[in-house]
């Protein structure tokens, strides 16, 4: 069976052969793939709040997170976990959904501090984010003000273990429902907010393209859209000489 | 990708170029983002951009009674939180004139030097990872949970720990618990001399650290720099000495001070203070079996606590450097206006943009490491 698929880039349509499962041994090599990923997670460096003076002691000699085979990585696009660890004040929360977009898939984000669960000590507060809930999907919370190094090691290990079994699949939803997430950033941010990763397509990319994808948000995403303009270099050589 | 997103800005050709460091960077203390303008590998300009952790401190204390105002007051620094519950504390007994028992005084005295020392020990860690050695990293931090457990023994958290209550402390030292913390000191002295071998007299570590960030004392003074980065400067303050609070002027300690002002200095300053940590809470563990009395003093209902009217500013001197508060009351059951002067709203934004200037790329994160700036506190 044959679906069309436009590609996002060049906007030209394409015929894509949805997969079919023959091989008998399929569910195995899925079982060892997820077994080979929970074993093996980079968790983004990014410290967001106060609960990242818990991480060090966590990844280093006492606690040791490596012996689970989770280790920070700097760079997102090398992350599978994104951890938020405690208050998210709006400038912040811009910053972490263009990092959680830029992650490849499969990513986790994990809510570490009673902040992220419904804004814990700064629930009155004008400048933080209550529900991180509402921006993008979670995986884990760890709940605590601060959570010790034992519970912060407790939640990557029911996340590892979620992963094994395939549960911890949070990250489809951002695709499904991403109507529903921008929505709640456009409500935040202004009804002029864009990304530059283009998430719908990345949905169609994935499969996960649902009903709930494409809404009135994504509507003003496109009306907002600025238009591109054609760059063209120019380099005037003689007032480059005469700046040197 | 959508390229359409990015407006390109079209500049005049030239060797010139902006990198940004932070907020997601590792080597950025926290999340605080520093933007650069570079030529070649030399900053011409350095622009500091905070305001990711800003959670509006003094406008949420206003609406909480004093009471509650405990809970956040040790939230705004992190790494360090305990002057900043004292200083407060200290604020609203001032107001009330409330009479502090002697033996909550030491109790006091204790925690804070201990919080020093798991603080500093806190930032040799992230100072040496900045030079690209990471094992110093590894001990600092494996030292400071010893401080940590401490802690928890004696407050109940690892962290946070809200012991302090204006009128005293909350409860006495557990049994046994001056003991341990005699071994744990003993043990951190003990260390030293490997933390010497380690950093402080590792070739790699004095040669990039030596004249990285120098300042003047004048420039230091003018720039409102305080506590180990202004004795790193020659000068010799220190709140604990200069205006005493709770018992310090009972105590025997030195003042460290260097004379060269860079990224060096600053550390070995905080290398010293070490020491004198670890004297005075060893005099504090050796005073506090004579003192006995309560270790609170009978305070208000405190659901119901109205607050003479007044205005104070109480400082302290925390690992960072000078911090005060100033509490407004009218008279009521909440604040008024409370402000914080947070040291290192100094020392991250105005002093590192003016030491950055002319200092090579790889030495920015180390000018901001060796300032022991703190983000929480600068966005408050």
């Amino acid at each position: 069976m044959t679906e069309l698929i436009k590609t996002p880039r060049t906007g030209e349509t394409l015929p894509v052969k949805a997969g079919k499962r023959t091989n008998p041994l399929a569910n195995v090599f899925d079982e060892l793939v997820r077994f080979a990923q929970s074993r093996s997670l980079f968790m983004l460096h990014y410290c967001t709040g106060c609960g990242a003076i818990e991480l060090p002691p966590s990844m280093t000699s006492r606690f040791d997170m490596e012996r689970l085979g989770i280790q920070p990585m700097v760079s997102p696009r090398q992350a599978d976990i994104l951890l938020v660890t405690g208050y998210v004040s709006v400038k912040t929360l811009k910053r972490i959904i263009l990092t959680y977009e830029q992650m490849g898939s499969p990513k986790y984000v994990i809510g570490i501090c009673s902040c992220t669960v419904n804004g814990g000590m700064y629930w009155q507060s004008y400048a933080t984010a209550k529900k991180l809930n509402d921006y993008m999907p979670v995986d884990i919370y760890i709940a605590g003000c601060m959570p010790r190094p034992e519970a912060v090691i407790a939640g990557l290990r029911e996340l590892m273990e979620n992963i094994r079994q395939g549960k911890a699949d949070s990250w489809k939803d951002y695709y499904r429902h991403y109507d529903h997430y921008l929505g709640h950033q456009q409500r935040l941010f202004g009804e002029t907010w864009q990304t530059p990763t283009d998430v719908i397509a990345e949905a169609r990319h994935y499969g996960l393209f649902g009903p709930d994808t494409l809404g009135t948000h994504t509507a003003l995403l496109e009306q907002h859209q600025r238009p591109l303009e054609a760059l063209e270099m120019k380099v005037d050589i003689p007032e480059l000489m005469a700046r040197r | 990708m959508r390229p359409e997103n990015y407006e390109a800005q079209r500049q005049p050709p030239s060797h010139e170029y902006e990198l940004n460091i932070g907020p997601n960077h590792p080597g950025i203390e926290g999340n605080y983002a520093f933007k650069l303008r570079l030529h070649g590998d030399r900053v011409l300009e350095g622009k500091a951009d905070a305001g990711y952790l800003h959670r509006g401190f003094e406008k949420l204390m206003e609406g909480r009674l004093w009471i509650q105002n405990l809970a956040i007051t040790p939230r705004i620094c992190v790494p360090d939180p305990v002057p900043m519950e004292v200083s407060y504390c200290l604020a609203v007994e001032e107001l009330c004139g409330l009479e502090i028992p002697e033996r909550a005084q030491w109790l006091r005295v204790l925690q804070l030097e201990l919080s020093r020392i798991a603080a500093h020990l806190f930032t040799f860690g992230g100072h040496a990872a900045t030079t690209g050695m990471y094992s110093p990293m590894f001990w600092g931090i494996a030292d400071r949970d010893l401080v940590l457990d401490l802690f928890e023994e004696l407050t109940g958290g690892r962290v946070y720990h809200i012991y302090n209550i204006p009128g005293g402390v909350r409860r006495d030292a557990p049994d046994g618990f001056l003991d341990r913390v005699r071994s744990t000191l003993d043990y951190l002295d003990s260390r030293l001399p490997d933390y010497d071998n380690l950093l402080f007299t590792n070739q790699v570590f004095v040669h990039r650290a030596k004249g990285v960030g120098t300042m003047s004392r004048e420039q230091a003074l003018e720039w409102g720099v305080t506590g180990p980065n202004l004795r790193a400067t020659g000068l010799e303050f220190d709140v604990r000495r200069d205006d005493p609070y709770l018992v310090y002027d009972d105590l025997d300690f030195d003042i460290p001070t260097e004379e060269a002002g860079d990224a060096w200095a600053r550390t070995l300053v905080r290398r010293k203070e070490l020491v004198q940590s670890i004297r005075i809470a060893r005099q504090v563990i050796a005073a506090l079996p004579s003192i006995a009395g309560p270790i609170r003093c009978p305070i208000p209902n405190p659901l119901a606590w109205n607050v003479p009217a007044g205005s104070v500013y109480t400082r302290v001197e925390s690992s960072k450097g000078e911090l005060a508060w100033y509490v407004v009351s009218n008279g009521g059951e909440r604040p008024y206006r409370t402000h914080v002067r947070g040291p290192s709203q100094m020392h991250a934004v105005q002093v590192l943009e003016k030491l950055s200037v002319g200092c090579r790329l790889e030495d920015v994160a180390q000018t901001m490491f060796s300032l022991d700036a703190c983000p929480p506190e600068v966005d408050r």
